[in-house]
């Protein structure tokens, strides 16, 4: 008797019934990506317009968190991968069409510009800073003279990161809760949000709280609206898309999403922030706080929800993890 | 920013039983404040001694996933309101609640022993005063009633002995 | 027609969203009622400041009252409300030992809870009490498990023991409360209201 051995994608635990490849690395790292993509973007930006006195812990203080966030995020990507060893063929090849290529890459040149940024800065933060080793010294002081370009860099480059994200999982149609393009929009959006709330946090000086404030204030309101507007998609486009947003209107992800992440992560540091403004006394830290934990939650209920929705069977009960 | 007075009594109280009542509308049960706590305690305890907490039968009802549970994401919402109602009027500060003639710090070992007792009664009676005393005292049932005269006559009776506390 | 949720009107995840922002307005009211303070909930029982009984009764008169003219209405299905089982003696006996732990803590879990996040630090040592006496509870349950189940009598209402309709106690509930606000009112004034 011959024997026919059949092999499917499809006969991975992994995959089918629900795809359950993603656990908590990727949202790590694209919560740590988008983080890293808000402070490096208000870092540059305010440098081109000439801020350092007023807002020294957007420019100066927080970059330096940068390279150790890229590294944890990078470092989740590499844990998540199933053939860790051939990580660097990612690097071999550059392919316009995917973006995961575009994130390797992007990943690539923003890594060493956050270090080099942030090495622009150290003497600024700590003054009794010794290179050390001269060599060192004496790049930096070459390339310092060139700080406006690398900021330019670093705007295209972190919008880049901040996009990206959400563009690669709206590249997945298989799964009709990421096959929207506003996921790359608001992705962005996020990570600028929480990149604000990552500099309240650590800022020091009550002008740039303020200034901070009303950046972020205005950010979660675009994000709420880009929310809406990502769920009124769904409820108009293909009856498979109906059903991912369902998933949100009464299904199992219902009460996470709008109380963890819109409630709490979006509408509760904004009215605190809008009393804020308006002259009411709250510590700071606490709006700040929700923001970067929303976006967090944001990122993982995104990933998870993705997972969960599907082309076939899509009558089966949705799972989750 | 200064501190705003707090409101009339019977204008919370109002605004209280308006909230009571939505819960009756909405969801056909009333609110409740122990039942969380208890399910906080059992999630904390389960992380140590999984087995202790599903071999005990009293745990083992608290310990299913919390975030399907109504009472804690009710919980949250308590800590939501509570916090802006306090931040719009002035009234978040760290402090510590007590009279003139103690100190902080033995203020502090009475509210943990003064916790420890409520919480062993609260868990007895299935319920405290929010779960039990205004929904129960709401919907009539005997046990909310008898429960709340209890615990006012309880309250009153052992107030003289803790004097020095408050006054 | 109420109570929406039994009726299908919204599933149990969207129930949980109402959760949060009834707990929300719970939380915010207690909050403006003032008892997020210790102090102010303890001076209740040494006459000084009758907020608690004040608010307490408004609360359940309202609700009470709101329940039992949405039924009249027919805006209401009466039944499918929830109503808190009856354990007679456990109940009465866990009502002392509150009321005792009242006293000594200066809270009940709920307050705690709204005065831990405005900033009172004894709120966070009862809530920290509360976690452990409820453990204790629990560890001592199999030995408690007659006393806890003591005085069982179902779902009872005052209705159905005092035999009258519920409008009736809810009016005589109305005049209790009355009286109380009255007689606490003069209390206040005998023993000096403290405004805190």
């Amino acid at each position: 008797m011959n024997e026919i051995a059949i092999t499917s994608g499809r006969m991975n635990q992994g995959v089918d019934p629900v795809l359950h490849a993603w656990t908590w690395e990727i949202p790590l790292y694209l919560y740590l990506g988008g983080l890293v993509a808000g402070i490096l973007f208000f870092s540059a930006f305010f440098y081109l317009r000439h801020r350092e006195n007023v807002f020294p812990a957007a420019i100066k203080i927080a970059p330096l968190f940068t390279p150790f966030m890229l590294a944890i995020g990078l470092l989740a990507l590499f844990l998540d991968l199933t053939h860790k060893l051939y990580f660097w063929r990612l690097y071999t090849t550059i392919r316009w069409e995917s973006p995961m290529s575009w994130g390797a890459w992007t990943l690539m040149i923003i890594f060493p510009l956050s270090i080099i940024w942030s090495a622009f800065w150290v003497k600024d933060v700590f003054p009794r800073w010794d290179w050390k080793i001269p060599f060192v010294e004496k790049s930096i002081d070459f390339l310092a003279r060139y700080k406006a370009y690398f900021a330019w860099a670093l705007i295209a480059f972190s919008a880049i990161l901040g996009m990206y994200t959400g563009i690669l999982l709206s590249a997945f149609n298989a799964r009709p809760f990421w096959n929207t393009s506003i996921l790359g929009p608001l992705f962005l959006v996020s990570g600028l949000s929480t990149g604000a709330a990552f500099i309240l946090l650590i800022s020091r000086s009550e002008q740039e709280r303020h200034r901070f404030s009303q950046i972020d204030t205005f950010l979660i309101g675009t994000e709420i609206f880009l929310i809406i507007h990502l769920f009124m998609g769904f409820l108009a486009s293909t009856s498979v898309h109906i059903h991912a947003a369902e998933m949100f209107l009464g299904g199992p992800y219902t009460a996470v999403f709008w109380t963890l992440v819109v409630g709490l992560g979006l509408l509760v540091p904004m009215f605190i922030e809008i009393m804020e403004l308006r002259g009411v006394k709250v510590p700071v830290v606490i709006p700040a706080v929700l923001v970067l934990f929303g976006g967090l939650m944001l990122r993982f209920i995104v990933v998870d929800a993705g997972q969960s929705s599907r082309w076939l069977y899509k009558f089966m009960e949705q799972l989750i993890f | 920013m200064k501190e705003k007075p707090y409101w009339s009594p019977y204008v919370s109280g109002v605004g209280l039983g308006i909230t009571l009542l939505l819960a009756f509308v909405f969801m056909g049960r009333g609110l409740g404040a122990s039942g969380a706590i208890m399910r906080f305690t059992t999630a904390i305890v389960d992380l140590f001694a999984h087995d202790h907490v599903m071999a005990n039968p009293y745990f083992a009802k608290y310990a299913e996933n919390p975030f399907s549970n109504w009472l804690v994401y009710e919980i949250l919402g308590v800590m939501i309101g509570g916090f802006l109602s306090g931040m719009l009027a002035g009234r978040n500060k760290w402090r510590t609640g007590r009279g003139p003639n103690i100190s902080k710090h033995k203020r502090w070992v009475l509210a943990f022993v003064g916790g420890a007792i409520m919480g062993f009664g609260a868990r007895l009676s299935r319920g405290c005063t929010s779960g039990l005393a205004l929904t129960g005292g709401a919907t009539l049932a005997v046990g909310g009633w008898v429960f709340m005269f209890a615990v006012f006559a309880a309250a009153y009776a052992t107030a003289y002995f803790v004097r020095k506390q408050w006054i | 027609m109420a109570p929406f949720f039994k009726y299908g009107f919204f599933t149990e995840q969207t129930g949980l969203i109402i959760a949060l922002i009834i707990g929300a307005g719970f939380g915010f009211w207690l909050e403006r009622a003032g008892f997020g303070y210790s102090r102010k909930l303890a001076l209740q029982f040494y006459f000084r400041d009758m907020t608690v009984l004040n608010v307490m009764f408004t609360s359940i008169v309202v609700a009470m009252l709101g329940l039992l003219f949405f039924s009249l209405f027919g805006w209401l299905d009466i039944t499918k409300i929830y109503i808190n089982p009856t354990y007679l003696w456990a109940q009465l006996i866990g009502g002392l030992i509150l009321g005792v732990g009242f006293a000594v803590g200066g809270y009940c879990p709920g307050t705690s809870v709204v005065g831990a996040v405005t900033g009172h630090v004894d709120a966070y040592f009862f809530l920290g009490g509360a976690m452990f006496g409820m453990f204790v509870f629990g560890e001592m349950f199999p030995s408690l498990e007659g006393l806890y189940n003591w005085g069982y009598m179902g779902d009872v209402r005052l209705s159905d023991v005092f035999n009258l309709s519920s409008g009736v106690v809810a009016f005589a509930v109305v005049v209790l409360a009355i009286l109380f606000f009255i007689g606490g009112q003069w209390l206040e004034n005998k023993f000096g209201k403290e405004e805190v």
